[in-house]
């Protein structure tokens, strides 16, 4: 290769490779990689099988590669399983719970960062003690309490058990971020003539937004991916979500013994791809949010 | 502008032993720059807090052009605060973070406008109104927060140690014109530091405070030749002053060494114990004085610093920069009548 002008020089700021293994011998060279690639091929394989299988008219239940490719699947779970309705319920459901619990979550974690209060320690510590529940012990309580409220089938009732299921954890989070945000900011924008509550959304806020990024990620993702508690409160065929779906489409979709795995997978596809999205949007305010979480702001 | 004062002020944090601001009374003039000056800890941020609303007094009022600010919320007690972090808004251009006071105040944008370019002209930092405050440095930082506060037009300053993160030279040129920029103004301002010179060379007036209590006010020269209590005396002047165990004999007072020196007239002639305090310049090196030993010359290039042994007392002696005696060489001493301090060793007060 000829390399010229500012390129000749770039070559030469490239530290010699290193080799990844120094010392080995070229036989723990070839074991170690075989393994890397064994782990990975065990990991990747599921995903493979979903975006191969979602588009052959022949699924089965292992990898192989479609004899044609199609789009056949996609148009079947629109047209004969209603996968319109749980996609939609999905994304109202999963899009109001991050707005809930964004607005929660911000709001109590700035006041147990700012408020002084008395047994503030012991407030704290039983979000965390919420947070360590297992869900499952909660279920037959949160069943009598949303069917005695008519909760059920609503999208309420879904929204309120998805933020509340995130919100103690979330609420952690955000006390720690408000904590790295210097009171000094705030205290400028009060006495440049502004409210504590609109120093809050104009100064406050605006600098902890990596942490309401994250805070807003995980509880999308949550409600997003939660079954049980939907498994519990729907029954009704409009108001279920996306998880509901593939579970019944797997079911009666030719049954246990001829399941119609083309049908699943390409739901499985439109299940993932949003959570994907989601992640590509605000992965820099993510990543950032989630080291600053161990580390201050 | 604005006058200020402070009437019997107290405030006490939760789960501390001593409070942080003990009966603090003091008036301070419209259009005066006074320093709150003491060691950390001291309880002159507190007291500044408390005036800007950001702590509340447990007793004791804070009046502002003879009405209380106590019962005002921080937003509306037109006082204008630099921060020793300077608290500069990250997400904010540093244009959009001096115009912030004017646009809550709801002023036209070509007000706005008009008043941001003034006090970026003022301070020198036009250029950096594009920018984002992690872009400058700390010296422009500071620029930027002082703009911030001076946009307002407030009618009182105040200003929580805004140099000490600066870097020693650029904190004295920074001085220099923080206080030709108050002169210029005319606003009365408070100034909190823990730096001695600072609070010599901007002051009008200097309050002293050591563990919640006002030790001394008054203008710098008389803090510096005066002190009321050896608080005061030690705490200002580079080197301090040298501070000597003293008896009376014959009309005279005797250090260590055996050092004979002058007796000044003192105010309270009950005091048994003594303790005589001298500023470095108020000893001089004479044929005729003392006699000591030299332990090490400090040259500062204008002066230099003579350290002694007197007893085994060790006293610092500041000469003209022609004087070099070396390490264990005989000097004699003699102490300025006029410089000579008196202070009551129980009480620390001073007597003469």
């Amino acid at each position: 290769m000829t390399a010229i002008g500012p390129q000749a020089q770039i070559q030469v700021a490239v530290p010699p490779r290193t080799r990844p293994l120094a010392g080995g011998s070229r036989l723990e060279f070839v074991l170690m990689h075989a393994a890397f690639l064994a782990i990975a091929a065990f990991f990747l394989a599921p995903f493979v099988w979903l975006f191969t299988a979602a588009f052959d008219a022949h699924a089965q239940a292992y990898i192989r590669w479609p004899e044609q490719l199609t789009l056949d699947n996609f148009v079947q779970i629109f047209e004969r399983y209603a996968f319109a309705t749980a996609l939609q319920n999905s994304l109202f459901v999963a899009v109001s719970t991050m707005l809930l619990t964004v607005c929660v979550v911000s709001l109590a974690g700035y006041s147990l960062s700012r408020i002084e209060l008395r047994h503030k320690a012991w407030i704290t510590y039983a979000i965390l003690l919420l947070q360590t529940m297992p869900l499952s012990a909660t279920m037959v309580p949160i069943y009598g309490l949303a069917r005695e409220l008519g909760l059920r089938n609503s999208y309420l009732g879904l929204i309120l058990i998805h933020s509340a299921i995130e919100l103690p954890f979330l609420v952690w989070l955000m006390k720690g971020f408000f904590d790295s945000v210097p009171r000094h900011l705030e205290e400028a924008a009060w006495l440049d003539g502004r409210t504590k509550f609109r120093a809050l959304f104009e100064i406050v806020l605006p600098v902890a937004r990596p942490g309401i990024a994250v805070a807003a990620g995980l509880s999308f993702l949550s409600a997003w991916a939660e079954v049980l508690m939907v498994l519990i409160l729907v029954d009704q065929q409009g108001m279920k979500t996306i998880p509901l779906a593939f579970y019944e489409t797997f079911r009666t979709a030719g049954g246990y013994t001829e399941v119609q795995y083309g049908l699943v997978a390409a739901m499985g596809v439109l299940y993932v791809l949003p959570v994907m999205a989601v992640f590509f949007a605000t992965r820099r305010l993510m990543v950032r949010g989630l080291m600053a979480s161990t580390r201050g702001l | 502008m604005a006058k200020v004062e402070y009437d019997d002020v107290w405030r006490q944090f939760v789960g501390q032993e001593r409070p942080a601001v003990a009966g603090l009374t003091l008036d301070i003039a419209d259009g005066e720059f006074l320093v709150l000056l003491g060691p950390s800890g001291c309880g002159k941020t507190t007291a500044l807090r408390m005036l800007a609303g950001l702590e509340h007094p447990d007793r004791g009022d804070i009046r502002v052009d003879g009405r209380s600010v106590v019962g005002l919320e921080p937003k509306d007690r037109d006082v204008a605060l630099v921060f020793q972090s300077y608290a500069l808004y990250p997400h904010m251009s540093v244009r959009d973070n001096i115009r912030y006071p004017l646009r809550v105040r709801g002023l036209s944008s070509a007000d706005q406008e008009r008043r941001v370019t003034r006090a970026a002209e003022l301070l020198r930092i036009e250029h950096l109104l594009p920018r984002r405050p992690g872009q400058l440095s700390g010296g422009e930082q500071q620029r930027v927060a002082l703009a911030r506060a001076i946009v307002r037009e407030p009618r009182v300053y105040l200003m929580d140690e805004p140099l000490s993160n600066l870097d020693a030279k650029l904190r004295t040129h920074t001085r220099t014109e923080l206080k030709a920029l108050q002169q210029q103004l005319g606003v009365t301002t408070i100034f909190v530091t823990h730096d001695q010179a600072e609070a010599m060379t901007m002051a009008d007036r200097i309050a002293v405070l050591d563990a919640g209590h006002l030790q001394q006010l008054g203008a710098p020269d008389d803090v510096y030749q005066h002190p009321a209590n050896l608080f005061v005396a030690q705490f200002i002047g580079s080197p301090p002053m040298n501070v000597l165990a003293a008896q009376r004999e014959d009309g005279g007072l005797v250090v260590a060494g055996g050092w004979r020196i002058p007796l000044p007239r003192l105010r309270d002639t009950g005091a048994t114990t003594l303790t005589v305090g001298l500023r470095p310049e108020a000893i001089s090196l004479t044929d005729d004085g003392h006699p000591a030993e030299v332990l090490v010359s400090e040259p500062l290039g204008s002066e230099v610093i003579v350290n002694v042994k007197l007893g085994d007392a060790l006293v610092k002696v500041r000469t003209g920069p022609d004087v070099r005696p070396q390490a264990g060489d005989h000097v004699r001493l003699r102490a300025d009548p006029a410089g000579v301090r008196v202070f009551d060793r129980d009480t620390g007060v001073a007597l003469a």
